[in-house]
């Protein structure tokens, strides 16, 4: 049986980025952290009953800002894991962190608990964008957390970064991905600013100068040109990584891996079945403590028939460089893949798809117009 | 002339739309007792749900009314209700002709409009005697003084003494129905002259088959009688004859002359019973109709599809339904290669198409595609064959027309002084010709204009009202043809015309017209993975061009935390929409795009 990755949301920020719409609350407006924590290692227990004979083999602290916690928070939480699962050997176990939050005591902590991977929430090396985002660091502040995570003997680091940012040029993302990549990391995620409902963006969108639609694409173009000349390989839309530094955890959403989500608005997929819990942490909390389990929101009400199941596999390998393995696909569910997906023909033939070992993928032009071909070729979606 | 005959009084309402027409035939129902206050749902004369949300009347209803003079005498009023719209013209003058006079109600907050004219002419070329009606006194702003005043100095009848009444909260109501006695004749015509009766409306019912409402000229009508309709000279029997009561058909005997009432004699559709037909006895009939007898012919017409082509039978069988009940409206199959399978239909007017229109969508529940409505061109061509167009598509090669003709009305537009100058450059930019303007008072103006119809159905009303503020009225009636200059105007995505799009348009205006709709198409098909362009023609010759450049970005770049419901969501409101796409060739275009460019806001420019 394939590993089991973990996922615990840290759902608190010092303050909320002025773009942000994932479920965290400001830290200052809430003082239960403890509490918090210990509902996720009430949560961890239940759970670790039901799979306890699963190898867990990823373990991603993500938020939020899983980086304002305390090593003993963190700690806490992963003796919680150890105590209920069984890790692999080599499991990898993720954190993000914002710059800003990092001291060397905690990067030394970091390592000495057994987190392997550090994934580092730059957004951009402007200080005028990280401003404008609503960030609360500067390049200073992440030049430094990266050389405290590299000298405590962190070997593995992701960076994030934004683009099609207000009054972004391509010229003006380029620099940020150069400048990132002197530190050579492991990893780069490099993801589309994208207006969302309940922001402060949104409030102000009318404001906003934003990139058109052709310079976006020059910046992801350009993005995905750049880091492949640098040695990175680009093995999902928005993710790149030196070779054999893929992040396993976040390749099980796109392989239907199976995942168990833990805090409010964490998302599970395990046993062929998908569901979240809802996102308010009273309720999250008041159930564990109670003693129940959260409640869960399933994905569909009704099992997904063979068809869904067979376009929901085929969106989110697509996701990925290495794409839809035909050979893989035909064995799996008992059909041709290219009788089912006629219309591939005329994405591969202009140049949106492509066919390399025995697999379609995406080419960059395509990932990033993957919705307009997805929804055209998927007819169960 | 009998003592019975001698106390009927045939009369009808009208009016500028919401001065109060329905109301005003509600509370004399009322008052008269022939329908009670329970049984009566509000304007019970209009009895369409349309008709009620509009405001307006569309087809004609008749009702019988018993009314109890002060003399002690009882007499028979026969309220024959007509359509307020210009659209139906000619409905409403066959409605007149079948009385000896007419209420003329003026709003006292109003004064007159362009439809109260338009109205009152009809009633005075139907020689009826006219009996202003000054309604809405209640309201404050009620001015019943400058109304009566208006109405003699513009109508040129005695306003002096005519009733003033709110028809909203009942108030004098009985003065109208002491005026219809007092001041409106009692028909004249003779029982035992040949029969002669005006259709002055039909309606079709399942179980009886078509009810035609008629009014009586000469003779005398019994069941059974064998009667023939004299444009077409079809024979029919009659099966039952009797009076219009507020609440249905009431049987009786016999119909003499000047009264009022209905047949039915098993005929199929209202087509054959055509409005402003003479009725007569299959024998020993009368030899001359009754004057003014005209076909219903459209004027506007327009292609109307279903959004989903696969409701194409749904539509014709709600078309087939409608007409049962609309000798005016035609409808044809056509096809057309951007929407699919659709029908042309022809309407007397502008607001008839709405209505039809928006009866199907409502009634029939279905949703539709229309294209821009168009007028009916006459070409003389060079082979000496003359044709009439009313499809855009179907416009012969410039090479074969000799001359071209469109549509003229004579349109007329009654507004407050201080809007003049811009309807005055509006009616100059639709190409009218300025015949005449008066001042019906210091503070409103009359103008007449010729206007091409094609210019009128082109959202004219909208720009109407938006240089008015809603103020201005108009009222049109269809003049001639008149030579002009012609263009048919192509629309090509990627190279391939759209036959939809296209329509004819004066040579002059052409370059315009196609930039903006262009222009209108850019901002309406959302961009596909290839450039679109979109090109205006004069035959061979593109004289606009614009285009919708490729899509380069559809994506969820981020799906945090293995949330990849939220992706699913996103593709699957993706693929509705497409669904709803048209394909022209390789573009898809939503029925919305074509939509737009039927809302050309000339108010802008």
């Amino acid at each position: 049986m394939k590993g089991l990755g973990l996922y615990i949301h840290i759902p608190f920020c010092v303050k909320k980025c002025n773009y942000c719409d994932f479920y965290s609350l400001g830290c200052m407006a809430y003082e239960g952290i403890e509490r918090y924590i210990n509902s996720l290692c009430l949560h961890i227990d239940m759970e670790g009953k039901k799979y306890s004979k699963r190898q867990v083999d990823t373990v991603f602290f993500g938020g939020g800002t899983p980086s304002i916690l305390s090593v003993e928070q963190i700690e806490k939480i992963l003796n919680a894991i150890h105590h209920s699962f069984h890790l692999t050997k080599d499991c990898e176990i993720t954190i993000e962190a914002n710059p800003g939050t990092l001291t060397e005591e905690k990067a030394k902590s970091y390592k000495s608990i057994g987190i392997n991977r550090v994934s580092i929430g730059l957004q951009s090396a402007s200080d005028n964008d990280l401003k404008m985002l609503g960030r609360i660091h500067t390049f200073e502040d992440f030049k430094e957390s990266y050389r405290l995570l590299s000298s405590a003997g962190i070997d593995n680091i992701s960076v994030d970064v934004m683009y099609a940012l207000p009054n972004q040029k391509t010229e003006d993302f380029i620099e940020t991905v150069d400048r990132v990549c002197e530190f050579s990391p492991e990893h780069i995620s490099a993801y589309c600013l994208k207006i969302e409902e309940n922001t402060l963006f949104y409030k102000i969108r009318d404001t906003l100068s934003l990139p058109d639609e052709d310079e976006q694409y020059k910046m992801y173009i350009t993005l995905c040109d750049r880091l492949k000349k640098m040695g990175y390989e680009q093995y999902e839309i928005s993710n790149f990584a030196k070779p054999g530094k893929k992040s396993t955890h976040n390749m099980k959403y796109w392989l239907s891996r199976d995942y168990l989500g833990f805090g409010p608005a964490a998302h599970s997929c395990i046993d062929g079945g998908r569901y979240s819990y809802s996102e308010s942490i009273e309720e999250y909390e008041k159930a564990l403590e109670g003693g129940n389990e959260p409640k869960k929101i399933a994905e569909a009400d009704t099992p997904l028939t063979k068809d869904e199941k067979i376009d929901e596999y085929v969106m989110l390998r697509l996701r990925l460089s290495d794409g839809v393995n035909v050979k893989e696909f035909e064995e799996r569910f008992g059909i041709s893949f290219d009788s089912r997906y006629k219309k591939n023909a005329m994405y591969e033939k202009n140049g949106y798809i492509c066919k390399k070992n025995g697999a379609y993928a995406f080419t960059p032009k395509g990932f990033f117009v993957s919705n307009y071909i997805l929804s055209d070729i998927l007819e169960n979606i | 002339m009998n003592e019975k005959q001698k106390r009927i009084r045939n009369f009808s309402i009208i009016a500028h739309i919401d001065h109060g027409k329905s109301t005003l035939a509600d509370r004399i129902l009322e008052y008269s007792n022939a329908v009670s206050k329970r049984e009566m749902e509000a304007q019970l004369l209009d009895n369409m749900d349309l008709e009620r949300e509009r405001g307006i009347t569309i087809k004609a209803r008749a009702v019988r009314i018993n009314y109890t003079h002060k003399d002690g005498e009882e007499y028979v009023l026969n309220l024959i209700d007509t359509p307020g719209h210009v659209d139906f013209n000619y409905e409403v003058s066959r409605s007149l002709n079948a009385c000896e006079g007419a209420l003329l109600v003026v709003d006292s907050t109003q004064g007159i409009e362009a439809q109260t004219l338009a109205n009152a002419y009809l009633a005075v070329d139907c020689d009826l005697e006219i009996v202003p009606v000054i309604n809405k006194i209640d309201l404050p702003s009620a001015d019943v003084d400058r109304v009566r005043k208006e109405i003699e100095d513009v109508i040129g009848i005695v306003a002096e003494d005519c009733p003033a009444v709110s028809a909203k909260v009942g108030l004098n109501i009985d003065t109208v129905l002491d005026a219809i006695v007092e001041n409106i004749p009692a028909p004249k015509g003779d029982e035992n002259a040949p029969l002669k009766c005006l259709i002055f409306d039909s309606h079709y019912n399942a179980y009886l088959g078509v009810v035609v409402y008629v009014r009586v000229i000469d003779g005398t009508l019994r069941a059974g009688d064998k009667i023939k309709m004299m444009s077409s000279g079809a024979i029919y029997d009659v099966v039952e004859v009797g009076y219009l009561n507020a609440l249905g058909l009431e049987k009786g005997e016999e119909l003499k002359a000047g009264e009022v009432g209905y047949i039915t004699a098993s005929i199929k559709t209202v087509s054959e019973t055509k409005v402003g037909d003479t009725v007569t006895t299959a024998e020993n009939g009368a030899t001359e109709p009754l004057d003014g007898f005209k076909e219903a012919l459209p004027m506007v017409f327009s292609g109307i599809y279903p959004a989903d082509g696969a409701r194409y039978n749904d539509l014709r069988d709600a078309l087939e339904k409608l007409k049962l009940n609309d000798a005016a409206l035609s409808f044809e199959a056509e096809t057309s290669i951007a929407l699919g399978f659709g029908f042309r239909c022809g309407f007397l007017g502008l607001l008839h198409m709405e209505i039809i229109q928006e009866r199907l969508e409502r009634e029939f529940n279905l949703d539709l595609i229309t294209t821009a409505p168009s007028v009916i061109y006459k070409i003389d061509k060079t082979n000496g064959e003359t044709v009439f167009i009313d499809n855009p598509s179907n416009y012969p090669p410039t090479d074969t027309i000799a001359k071209a003709y469109e549509p003229t009305v004579r349109a007329n537009i009654i507004t407050p002084t201080e809007f003049v100058g811009g309807i005055m450059d509006l009616c100059q930019d639709r190409r009218g010709i300025f015949k005449d303007m008066k001042y019906l008072d210091a503070t409103r103006v009359e103008l007449h204009y010729i206007l091409p119809l094609n210019e009128i159905v082109y959202d004219f009303f909208d720009a109407l009202k938006s240089r008015s503020r809603g103020y201005a009225s108009l009222d049109y009636e269809f003049a001639d043809y008149e030579e002009s200059s012609l263009v048919k105007l192509d629309f090509l995505l990627n190279g391939e015309v759209v036959d939809a799009l296209t329509f004819i348009v004066h040579s002059e205006k052409a370059y315009t017209r196609a930039r903006k709709i262009a222009e209108k198409l850019k901002d309406n098909i959302s961009r596909q993975l290839f450039e679109i362009p979109i090109q205006a023609a004069i035959g061979s010759k593109i004289i606009a061009r614009e285009t919708v450049r490729a899509l380069r970005k559809d994506v969820l770049a981020k799906c945090y935390g293995g949330d990849i419901t939220r992706k699913k969501k996103l593709l699957e409101k993706q693929k509705e929409g497409k669904k709803k796409m048209r394909r022209l060739g390789s573009v898809e275009v939503t029925p919305e795009a074509f939509m737009a460019v039927l809302k050309l806001d000339d108010s802008e420019k």
